[in-house]
């Protein structure tokens, strides 16, 4: 099947600053995928080069068509929320969905007033005038009353009570998601979203620094609580990262041999959060002291 | 076609206030006023013996000119709309790409399938065709429903406000020459909605300023050039200073009269200042309007060079 975007040596230069750098991306249809960096770690701007909003070099196509050239032909078949606040204020409910209804041929009013009927949201209620998460609710409903193939989240929950955010997502999975759309995704509340993603891209210092699918990067990464006494064994395997919790050491692996390392303790799937640590910290820094003390304060 | 429909219909909707409203104030002013002097007229003379004197009088001249009255007053009432809506409109195309922009809607904008071209004509169309329409259809309101009350107090005199003045002139006359007016002027005005469209586009934040501001620097230095060019030496900057130097209350030159020879305060070369030596003299030149200007420009120069020794150890 033809991939929904693909890039080959996407890069973006602020001035001498590269904000995205050369970055090649392939992402077929009917995949969740979670795009996760740092603040400043180019996601943004990666995502502005796939919706159109920003210019770029290198070679980018989303569903075929050059998102640079083309904004207004791909936006037919992309949706995006670029976070929560970004609905006009001075709309009214009612004027929005006629608006959407007019100039998206794939909206369907039914279903967005369906969404729209599970939420408190009138369709005289002007948008200044409704809380940040029924903004949310709001715009969730119009993107997904909206027949497209590629849906991209900004920080799409972003200052959200925890209630919102787990409906935002629930919506999204079961009423909207299948084998035909693509969701892309970036989030600093990674927890919240690891359990519907099926793919994973890290983005560090505007490069990819990892790319795989969750069954890849559960087959390839390992966690291994280990007791005092087998420290030293389990340290001689090369650990990706170490860290200490509760008087357990915790070892995080890359492509070593499962069975190998149950011998030494109790073997675990590493959360995304985890992942993410031991990975930006393996690029930035190799001192496992060290390692240790910072990510005793990051969890502190 | 049914997006750029669409598109208007979100200009009007963001905009019904300065679209809609405005015109109708004016609209409503005009005929409050109308029904004020009815009124007032009523009022001090219950007879309506000065109205009817006065439709009378109206009714001696000749057809021509009554024609020509109403056709030119109608003509004149449309100036008050068009000068708020040169209003409207400036203000309206100020921020029209701004606004979005700075509430950072733009964002939703940019989601939906519409072109940046076809959301740039939506807002130019706005500004050219529907604001000057919906000011249109409200101005011809105005002038049927002052047409009507003018015409029932005629009625209410005995006059025959059909032979006095509705049938001797053409409405839609008038109304297609404000109708043109307004759509050439749209035209001519061009230039003006494109620099505060593209101001609009730009600016980082105040639009209003940036808008303004750079003609107005443009006209200042315009001026000045002009200025400096048909300036005299005696009044230009090199003379200004050199007229300083040479009334300074220093000794420093012989002051020749009836061929004699004296020692003066500076050089005698202007009569601004008496170049005698005497404490008089001195103390003139200390508390005179040149020295007061002086003090202001060494002011400033002091105060600038106290500003960058402040600032000469940063980075």
């Amino acid at each position: 099947m033809n991939p929904i975007i693909s890039a080959r040596g996407l890069t973006r230069r602020f001035g001498r600053t590269v904000a995205v750098d050369h970055i090649d991306l392939n992402i077929p249809p009917g995949r969740i995928v979670g795009l996760i960096g740092l603040n400043g770690a180019g996601k943004t701007t990666a995502l502005k080069a796939i919706l159109g909003l920003t210019n770029f070099d290198g070679e980018l196509s989303v569903l075929g068509k050059n998102p640079a050239r083309d904004r207004a032909a791909l936006m037919e078949d992309v949706c995006f929320i670029a976070d929560v606040a970004v609905l006009p204020r001075w709309i009214r409910v009612w004027q929005l969905i006629d608006l959407t209804e007019q100039i998206h041929p794939k909206f369907s009013r039914e279903k967005c007033l369906e969404y729209l009927a599970e939420t408190k949201i009138t369709l005289k209620h002007k948008v200044k005038q409704l809380s940040k998460g029924m903004v949310a609710q709001l715009h969730l409903a119009l993107v997904m009353a909206i027949d497209v193939t590629l849906l991209v989240l900004d920080e799409p929950t972003l200052g959200l009570d925890i209630i919102y955010r787990k409906q935002f997502y629930t919506n999204l999975l079961n009423d909207y998601f299948d084998e035909q759309r693509t969701i892309l995704i970036t989030t600093h509340q990674v927890e919240e979203i690891e359990h519907i993603l099926t793919d994973l891209i890290f983005m560090q210092d505007g490069k990819i620094v990892l790319d795989a699918t969750m069954d890849e990067v559960h087959e390839r990464y390992a966690e291994l609580l280990v007791s005092n006494d087998q420290v030293t064994a389990a340290r001689a395997l090369k650990p990706l990262y170490e860290h200490k919790l509760f008087g357990k050491y915790i070892f995080l692996y890359d492509g070593v041999d499962k069975a190998q390392l149950s011998a030494l303790g109790e073997l675990r799937t590493p959360s995304v959060a985890d992942l993410f640590v031991a990975k930006m910290k393996g690029v930035t820094n190799t001192s496992t002291e060290q390692n240790e003390v910072q990510t005793s304060g990051a969890e502190a | 076609m049914k997006r750029m429909i669409a598109l208007l219909r979100r200009e009007f909707w963001e905009n019904k206030g300065a679209f809609r409203t405005t015109p109708l104030v004016i609209g409503g002013l005009y005929i409050v006023f109308l029904l004020m002097s009815i009124f007032t007229t009523n009022h001090i003379d219950s007879d309506l013996y000065t109205f009817k004197e006065a439709v009378r009088l109206m009714g001696d001249q000749s057809v021509e000119l009554r024609g020509n009255v109403m056709y030119q007053g109608m003509l004149a009432s449309s100036v008050f709309f068009t000068v708020v809506m040169g209003f409207v409109i400036f203000f309206y195309l100020l921020g029209s790409l701004y606004d979005d922009r700075k509430d950072r809607s733009i964002l939703f904008w940019k989601s939906l399938p519409a072109s940046d071209t076809l959301t740039l004509a939506s807002k130019l169309v706005s500004a050219m065709v529907v604001i000057p329409t919906f000011f249109l259809i409200i101005l011809v309101i105005t002038h049927i429903v002052m047409a009507v009350f003018g015409s029932l107090m005629i009625i209410g005199v005995d006059g025959n406000p059909w032979t006095l003045f509705l049938s001797l002139v053409n409405p839609f006359k008038a109304w297609g020459m404000i109708a043109a007016s307004w759509y050439t002027h749209a035209i001519w005005a061009l230039p003006i909605y494109g620099w505060l469209m593209l101001v609009s586009a730009f600016a980082p934040r105040v639009p209003l300023l940036f808008a303004t501001l750079p003609p107005l620097i443009f006209a200042v230095l315009q001026t000045w050039i002009e200025f400096l060019r048909t300036f005299t030496l005696k009044n230009n900057v090199l003379g200004i200073i050199s007229e300083w130097v040479i009334n300074t209350p220093a000794i420093l030159s012989i002051e020749f009269s009836d061929g004699k020879g004296e020692i003066a305060l500076g050089a005698p070369l202007t009569d601004q200042f008496d170049h005698a030596v005497t404490l008089t003299n001195m103390l003139d030149r200390i508390f005179s309007v040149q020295m007061l200007g002086g003090l202001t420009v060494a002011a400033v120069f002091l105060a600038g060079a106290l500003w960058l020794r402040h600032r000469a150890t940063e980075g």
